[in-house]
């Protein structure tokens, strides 16, 4: 996995306890509403962090702004000690940050076995003319990422025989996998996870949930959650933090933040 | 956990950058006013010192604002269909086309026996009415269908019906240009204002066209179907839950944009005397270019872009060389559409997102 | 599996379905059918007019397919093709003729040049040099004419790539009264003209088309499969995935790791640069480059033939640039007006090239908008609306 190519902002004491992202103040206005106000947020190191909050807080706004789709109109924000405030997404992502979305956004002609290949996209070299003339190398590079992203594909509990079938003939759960298939595949340092149990019954959840800390614990990844399903979040995270009108109102281990009666305000005891 | 590491190491905004991004905004605010305003007054202050007087500018820009009413006409036909469905009528222009050949067979055949002010009625109706009628059967054939379809389908279509009229035109006016004569003395001046003629050719011009915009304005804000359209324009989900007939709604706006270049086609004819087949392309182009520099979607938008595209195109064939004038119409498009693509006074008329 | 793939594979017969075997069996056809293309014109007379729009067709194929990068690839709108056309021609019609010289000098420049170019005046490469520098001015113009659409939505693109077209066919048409360096940038209307016949190193000078077109239709030929063979290539690899990720979901594709300004200057410029090699070509055939070449509808001509295949499908695009080139130069202007004639009807056919044209637009949109043969994105895009490209929330993102 690269690891980048700019030095750190500071030299960590430890490297292993330096936060692996941090957002300092992270403000978002898009013309008059402010959707994400003097947020800041570090995610530790090899761990499993989640934000939650009711609907319209501005999660899915703060988490495009950690991925790169909006910029933030102040603050700053930093990936393993790197400013990528201003950083496309693409360039996160090569950097070593995957995400999926709150609704899936698979390339919805190709197949599955497709879709992944292209999440490899920023770990491969071919260009222009390599493509077209196909030296051994690239052919080789090809064949390994096809393989690479079955072997994904398979990890994420798909089956041999949807491989290649076209991802929007693919069942939701199928295509759920295939997305996180897809952000896996790039060896990302940062997960971020929209809402990943979106309509999944409890079962999936469950699976879902023991999936995420087997990537934790066995992979070393960081994972970062949205969600709304409070048995998942319960179940995996290390450290909650809310979001309400866009303001971290609240932050901590699960159980503090639960009893915490501006959370309960928030969502006016309608989750549980 | 403080991110000191952070904090400090925050970039504050340096004179240059904080220069860059006031001279961005600038440009962003006015960027596009100046661009426009370049030409004449370039050529204003060169008339000034050669001339020691703006009459030719004057005259010009007169002559822009004649020629612009037209192309202001057109240009609400096509931002009338975007703001509603987000189609570039690519059959726009040609349909105008159709109606200068409509309004100049009309003229030839009815001067003689009717007399000239019915015959500039007549005409101006029928030329109205076949217009209408074509853009909206061609909604009802073409685009209605393909309303689901990704966006190169409509698009396609409606370049196919361009052809198709473009042919029309070919075999109706034998491929020649066509002369209209000189009905109502075009260049005989009413009046004379600073050395600048107002003449038959530019009454007819205005004549035609404020009478026209403010009957659409009215339309559009006071009748039902007109509060329809604006509705469905801004959302049209939310319209035909409102129980708004969107499909009628459609085919209103194709039908009101016919009007309007049917009407542009008979200003043309009795204004530039001369009918052409392909002009349709040419001052579709224009027309289109006019309808995104005002904001495209926006009434008011378009009538001020065809306005200002006028007196572009006229001081340019004036004072440099009519056969670039195309080139410089498109250069000013491409440098909007880059720039500001929401023109002048243009706003989202669709909620995105 | 959905109700439309069933029923196919209930159609196919038992011995294709194996993946492998399918995929032999396609590669057999595709070699017989470049055999049968090959020895075609040995069927015909030396001149015959077939040959003649058959080679016309072959250079009309190169043009789809790289339009087809663009619209069908990476599904940017580029409705201005005919830009690179004119400025692959022009650039036959600068290094291959007896164009730049200075009223009465004779100063002449020659590169590899064929034996009839001693001594000429003017700027005389060799033909496959002139290729080679018309395939990086197209790619330097089509990033150029690429960058400003980069923000765009779909019909704006549109809009945008058909100005350009325009602005290079006024320039085109105006270009008599621009000097470079003292030279006229082109001949307007009357056009560059005689362009030199080409030389290949090997084989010698070409035939001059009143006496042997096979010669001409061959080098068509090669140019085809070369092109082919670079589509191929490209749609099956890492660029080409990116290319459709870009088409079906911006958004989504960058957040892949895929760079979209690279990626979509890469599309204009691939596609641009086969474009410049066929109008270049064309130049040389047509023995003359004139203004009067450059117009919209061409680009029309050629979009339509990449959507009447269907966009995206490298063989579909094959076949319906064949298709409409028939269409095109036959029908419209010799059978049809023949029998318009034998039927007695006096309208003059010739005149009647936009109306068929338009009609087969609409018509083709209205009964089959997703192509003869349409790759299996397309059907589903037209079928199921899936992966169109554009979605509010990608409006929004900044």
């Amino acid at each position: 996995m690269t690891s980048g190519s700019t030095a750190p902002l500071a030299e960590p004491v430890a490297a292993d306890t330096a936060p692996i992202l941090e957002a300092v103040d992270i403000t978002k206005r898009f013309g008059g509403l402010v959707a994400v106000s003097d947020v800041s947020f570090t995610i530790p190191r090899r761990s499993i962090v989640s934000i939650i909050g009711p609907n319209g807080a501005g999660k899915t706004t703060f988490f495009n702004m950690l991925s790169g789709l909006y910029k933030p109109t102040t603050g700053v924000i930093a990936f393993e000690g790197e400013n990528i405030t201003r950083r496309r997404p693409d360039q996160i992502t090569a950097r070593g940050v995957a995400r999926t979305f709150q609704n899936i956004r698979l390339f919805g002609t190709m197949t599955a076995t497709e879709n992944v290949m292209v999440g490899y996209h920023a770990r491969m070299k071919a260009g222009l003319f390599r493509s077209i003339i196909r030296p051994p190398m690239t052919a080789r590079e090809e064949w390994k990422t096809r393989q690479r992203a079955r072997e994904m594909l398979k990890f994420v509990g798909l089956q041999e025989r949807v491989l290649d079938e076209v991802s929007v003939n693919l069942s939701y759960g199928d295509q759920r996998r295939v997305e996180i298939a897809r952000a896996l595949v790039s060896e990302p340092k940062l997960l971020l996870l929209d809402e990943p149990t979106a309509g999944m019954n409890p079962q999936e959840s469950d699976r879902l949930k023991d999936f995420m800390i087997r990537l934790r614990d066995e992979q070393g990844l960081t994972i970062l959650l949205i969600e709304h399903d409070m048995k998942v979040v319960l179940g995996v995270s290390e450290r909650l933090t809310v979001l309400d009108h866009g303001e971290k109102i609240a932050e901590g281990e699960p159980d503090d933040v639960r009893s915490n009666p501006r959370v309960v305000e928030a969502y006016l005891g309608k989750q549980g | 956990m403080e991110a000191a590491s952070i904090t400090a190491s925050r970039i504050a905004p340096t004179t240059a950058s904080r220069l860059w991004a006031n001279t961005r905004e600038f440009l962003d605010q006015y960027g596009l006013i100046i661009l426009l305003l370049a030409m004449p007054v370039a050529y204003g202050i060169h008339d000034i010192l050669e001339d020691h007087s703006l009459s030719h500018l004057l005259r010009n820009i007169k002559e822009g604002l004649s020629n612009g009413a037209i192309y202001a006409i057109i240009a609400l036909g096509y931002t009338l269909v975007y703001g509603i469905i987000e189609l570039i009528n690519f059959a726009h222009g040609d349909l105008f086309m159709i109606g200068t050949a409509t309004s100049a067979s009309v003229l030839a055949w009815l001067i003689g026996p009717i007399g000239l002010l019915l015959a500039c009625v007549a005409a101006l109706l029928i030329a109205m009415i076949t217009c209408a009628s074509i853009n909206a059967m061609i909604e009802r054939i073409a685009y209605r269908p393909l309303r689901g379809a990704p966006k190169l389908a409509p698009l396609i279509t409606a370049v196919g019906f361009s052809f198709l009229l473009v042919n029309v035109g070919q075999l109706w006016l034998s491929g020649q240009h066509v002369s209209v004569g000189d009905p109502i003395d075009n260049s005989v001046a009413f009046f004379t204002v600073f050395d600048v003629p107002f003449t038959h050719g530019d009454a007819i011009a205005f004549g035609v066209a404020i009478p026209l915009l403010l009957a659409l304005t009215a339309f559009i804000t006071t009748s039902r179907l007109g509060k329809a359209m604006r509705a469905t324009a801004q959302d049209p989900e939310a319209a035909r839950l409102m129980g708004i007939n969107v499909d009628t709604t459609i085919s209103v706006t194709f039908i009101i944009g016919g009007l309007l270049a049917g009407a542009a086609g008979l200003m043309w004819a009795l204004y530039q005397n001369d009918v052409y087949f392909f002009q349709g392309f040419q001052a579709g182009l224009i027309a289109f270019t006019a309808a995104v520099m005002g904001g495209i979607g926006n009434l008011k938008g378009a009538v001020l872009g065809g306005l200002i595209i006028g007196c572009i195109q006229v001081i340019n064939d004036d004072r440099w060389n009519a056969t670039w004038t195309p080139a410089v119409v498109f250069i000013y498009l491409i440098l909007i559409m880059v720039f500001r693509p929401r023109g002048l006074v243009g706003e989202e008329t669709r909620e995105a997102g | 599996m959905s109700a439309l793939t069933q029923a196919r594979a209930s159609l196919t017969p038992a011995f294709m379905k194996n993946e492998r075997q399918r995929r032999t069996a396609s590669r057999v056809l595709a070699v017989a059918l470049i055999v049968f293309v090959a020895i075609l014109p040995l069927f015909f007379p030396l001149t015959a007019t077939f040959v003649n729009t058959s080679t016309i067709a072959l250079a009309y194929i190169v043009m789809a397919l790289g339009l087809n990068i663009v619209v069908g690839f990476a599904g940017l709108l580029d409705l201005g093709y005919v830009a690179f056309y004119a400025l692959g021609a022009y650039a036959m019609g600068w290094f291959g003729s007896t164009y730049f010289v200075k009223e009465g000098s004779s100063a002449s420049i020659n590169v590899f040049a064929g034996p009839e170019a001693k001594g000429q005046v003017g700027i005389h490469f060799n033909f496959l040099l002139i290729l080679l520098a018309a395939v990086v001015i197209c790619a330097i113009a089509g990033i150029l004419i690429g960058l400003p659409t980069l923000r765009l939505r779909g019909d704006y693109i549109a809009i945008v790539t058909l100005a350009f077209g325009e602005i290079i066919r006024v320039i085109a048409v105006n270009g008599e009264s621009i000097h470079l360096f003292g030279y006229e940038l082109t001949n307007g209307k009357k056009g560059i003209t005689p362009i030199d016949v080409p030389s290949l190193p090997g084989y010698g000078t070409l035939p001059i088309q009143d006496f042997n077109l096979r010669p001409w239709y061959w080098l068509a030929l090669v140019m085809v499969l070369v092109v082919l063979f670079c589509n191929i290539r490209l749609r099956d690899s890492r660029l080409g995935r990116a290319w459709i990720a870009i088409r079906e979901d911006e958004v989504a594709a960058t957040s892949m790791g895929i760079p979209a300004v690279k990626t979509k200057l890469l599309a204009y410029a691939t596609g641009a640069a086969f474009g410049g090699m066929s109008g270049a070509f064309l130049g040389a055939y047509l023995r003359t480059v004139n203004a009067d070449q450059f117009e919209f509808s061409f680009s029309i001509l050629i979009l339509a033939m990449v959507i009447l295949g269907g966009l995206g499908s490298i063989w579909g695009v094959v076949l319906g640039a064949a298709v409409l080139s028939y269409i095109d130069r036959q029908i419209i202007q010799e059978t049809g007006p023949n029998l318009l004639k034998d039927l007695g009807i006096t309208i003059d056919a010739s005149q009647l090239g936009f109306g068929v044209f338009g009609f087969l637009l609409v018509v083709m949109m209205v009964l089959r908008p997703e192509g003869l043969l349409p790759e299996r994105r397309r059907k589903l895009e037209f079928e199921e609306g899936v992966g169109t490209g554009e979605t509010m929330l990608e409006a929004r993102v900044t």
